[in-house]
């Protein structure tokens, strides 16, 4: 029974880390510019498929494919924003929510359209395997998934702290006008950040297919998922967020080890309920 | 401003289609599908009617409908089979329990200001959970499908509400419309419409003028909720059986859809969308199901629905009720009437 339980809190904390690289894309959206990306975990499901498409066209292993599917995502962010995210800015926020609500039924539809809704997944991987910790099973590609999303959680803090542009978009994130008078394009600065916080979805969607399969549903609940840890963490905080991922992925995990796995989301809504309920703010928030 | 009477001459415009509605389906009456597809844009009309309560006035993105639909369906059919109590009267408990969970969970939700993209998140979610919780729930749901029972002809068809035509279908929903229609325009020009109005601008400076914004929102939310509960004891009665798949996603999305192409706050607006929407997405499924198998003819006219509120959200964020109403106005003076 306890053996069973640190297994799934095992399972749960190594995905959490997937998780919260996904809520770091929304975060920074969320955080600098104020716009809500409802379709970012169609975002995620997009760049599954990606990696699908790619690792069989040229045959490479699914942890390869975010090489590829990084700077895709990148530009795919880039016309997005100038496209779409761009002329909402001083929209209602009802007409801004409904645009990218559009753009995640869209994304949806496309995958609908061009994989005929069938779930698709990639050969083994080479990270499959599991090994073993104080005589807990450690399956290996959820290890390293977790380990590659952790490294680029750093990367995107250090970016996001020492560099001039992880400045311009903390400033924009402070106080526009402000910002704008010291020189910040805060056009160019809100396009970074949008295209920065979408290609980290393709980091998280090659790590996911290197062990489950893609569907066009999928989207949905890595969306909710990941709402649900930034909720959990507030805004501004990178160690908050990880936090909220780790207890995100244990009680998912632990909902699908001890009742029902057909229920997974219901621990996630149960949690982000109360979150919302208790404190708006998040359990780590700044503001 | 005064509320201005039911019947002006846009209401006699409203009334005079509405009379071609009810002879609708004298001539159609051969034609099954014809009277399936106006009954289904009559169904999707009013859920878009509601939504517009909430929605377009509160300016509260909800997309929890097909929750409350499927909470409907589900106590109106379960009440059907286990009680053999007609859904006449199950769809009027199915409502209210439907209603009763909105409140329930829209007291605290509204108390504790969860807004905006939360509020959208928490009603998404709602959907999954319920659909998940139907899945699990044996007694009531269960993945396989739960047939209601079924009689031809006579009395014992009007008592179980299922038929072999869709004219009583059509019957019910156009008086759901005219229902949801009549609330509508009360609510509209009513203390009530106005605070909505102003809370979905600015929430804050409507606090600041005593508004009880956290009331105002709840009681939109439950009359959305007991209309889209109503619809659902319908609902369940035409497709004729129970699936946890009628906690649709899609179902919440082409609702909102429907109502912000429209035109958010136009009574009629939600309407006219469906007419145009609605048929058209019909049409796609009837003409091209040969050329796309499988799930890619869903994802088709879900596209060209993205594609059109994507559009509408970034140019005609009014909806397309004020270029009709221009059209309307150009048309009366090219004819010359004052």
């Amino acid at each position: 029974m306890t053996e069973t339980a640190i297994q799934g809190i095992i399972t749960g904390v190594l995905m959490g880390m997937i998780y919260a690289l996904i809520a770091l894309g929304i975060s920074i959206i969320f955080g600098v510019m104020n716009v809500v990306n409802f379709a970012h975990g169609d975002f995620v499901m997009f760049s599954m498929y990606l990696s699908y498409v790619l690792g069989t066209a040229l045959v490479w292993d699914a942890v390869q494919t975010p090489l590829l599917t990084f700077p895709i995502l990148l530009i795919f962010g880039l016309i997005v924003y100038y496209l779409i995210i761009d002329r909402t800015l001083r929209q209602l926020y009802v007409v801004q929510l409904a645009a990218t609500v559009g753009l995640q039924i869209m994304m949806r539809a496309a995958a609908l359209v061009i994989w005929r809704g069938q779930p698709r997944a990639l050969q083994y991987s080479f990270i499959q395997g599991n090994f073993e910790i104080f005589g807990f099973q450690v399956l290996t590609s959820r290890f390293v998934a977790a380990v590659i999303s952790l490294i680029f959680i750093a990367a995107v803090a250090y970016f996001m702290n020492k560099t001039w542009a992880g400045a311009a978009m903390r400033a924009a994130s402070d106080d526009l006008d402000a910002a704008t008078l010291m020189g910040v394009n805060y056009h160019r600065t809100y396009a970074l950040t949008f295209a920065l916080g979408s290609a980290l979805t393709a980091i998280a969607g090659g790590l996911l297919m290197s062990f489950q399969q893609t569907d066009p549903v999928g989207g949905i609940r890595f969306g909710f998922l990941s709402w649900c840890v930034l909720a959990l963490a507030g805004l501004g905080s990178i160690p908050g967020l990880i936090a909220a991922g780790a207890i995100v992925g244990v009680a998912e995990s632990l909902q699908v080890t001890f009742f029902n796995p057909q229920g997974r989301l219901l621990a996630v809504y149960a949690i982000f309920i109360l979150v919302l309920w208790l404190k708006p703010r998040g359990l780590f928030g700044r503001k | 401003m005064k509320r201005p009477k039911l019947l002006n001459s846009k209401n006699i415009a409203i009334l005079v289609v509405l009379a071609i509605a009810i002879v609708l389906p004298l001539f159609l009456r051969t034609n099954q599908y014809v009277l399936f597809l106006a009954t289904t844009v009559l169904l999707y009309a009013v859920l878009a009617s509601a939504w517009n309560i909430i929605g377009g006035m509160a300016g509260q993105l909800d997309l929890g409908a097909a929750a409350y639909v499927g909470l409907g369906a589900f106590t109106t059919g379960t009440l059907l089979i286990r009680f053999n109590l007609t859904p006449w009267v199950g769809m009027f408990i199915g409502a209210l329990l439907a209603m009763g969970i909105a409140t329930l969970i829209g007291i605290p939700l509204f108390g504790f200001k969860v807004k905006e993209v939360w509020y959208a998140l928490s009603s998404s979610a709602l959907v999954e959970v319920f659909r998940a919780i139907f899945m699990m729930w044996n007694k009531v749901g269960g993945p396989t499908e739960r047939y209601l029972p079924f009689s031809a002809e006579g009395p014992r068809s009007w008592y179980l509400m299922r038929f072999n035509t869709y004219v009583p279908y059509f019957y019910i929903m156009l008086a759901l419309l005219v229902v949801v229609f009549i609330i509508n325009h009360r609510i509209r020009y009513s203390k009530l419409g106005y605070s909505l109005l102003a809370l979905g601008e600015d929430e804050d400076a409507v606090e600041v003028l005593g508004v009880d914004s956290r009331l105002c929102k709840l009681k939109a939310l439950m009359i959305y909720s007991f209309v889209a509960g109503l619809v659902g004891g319908v609902y369940g009665c035409i497709y004729g059986y129970l699936h946890p798949s009628f906690f649709s996603t899609d179902m919440s999305l082409e609702v909102v859809i429907l109502g912000i192409v429209g035109g958010m706050g136009v009574t009629y607006g939600p309407l006219l969308a469906a007419i145009f929407l609605v048929s058209f997405r019909e049409y796609l499924r009837a003409s091209l199901s040969g050329m796309f198998p499988g799930k890619g003819l869903e994802g088709l006219y879900l596209m060209v629905y993205a594609l059109i509120l994507i559009v509408v959200a970034l140019f005609q964020p009014r909806g397309i009720a004020p270029l009709i109403k221009r059209g309307f106005l150009k048309l009366k003076s090219f004819v010359g009437v004052k």
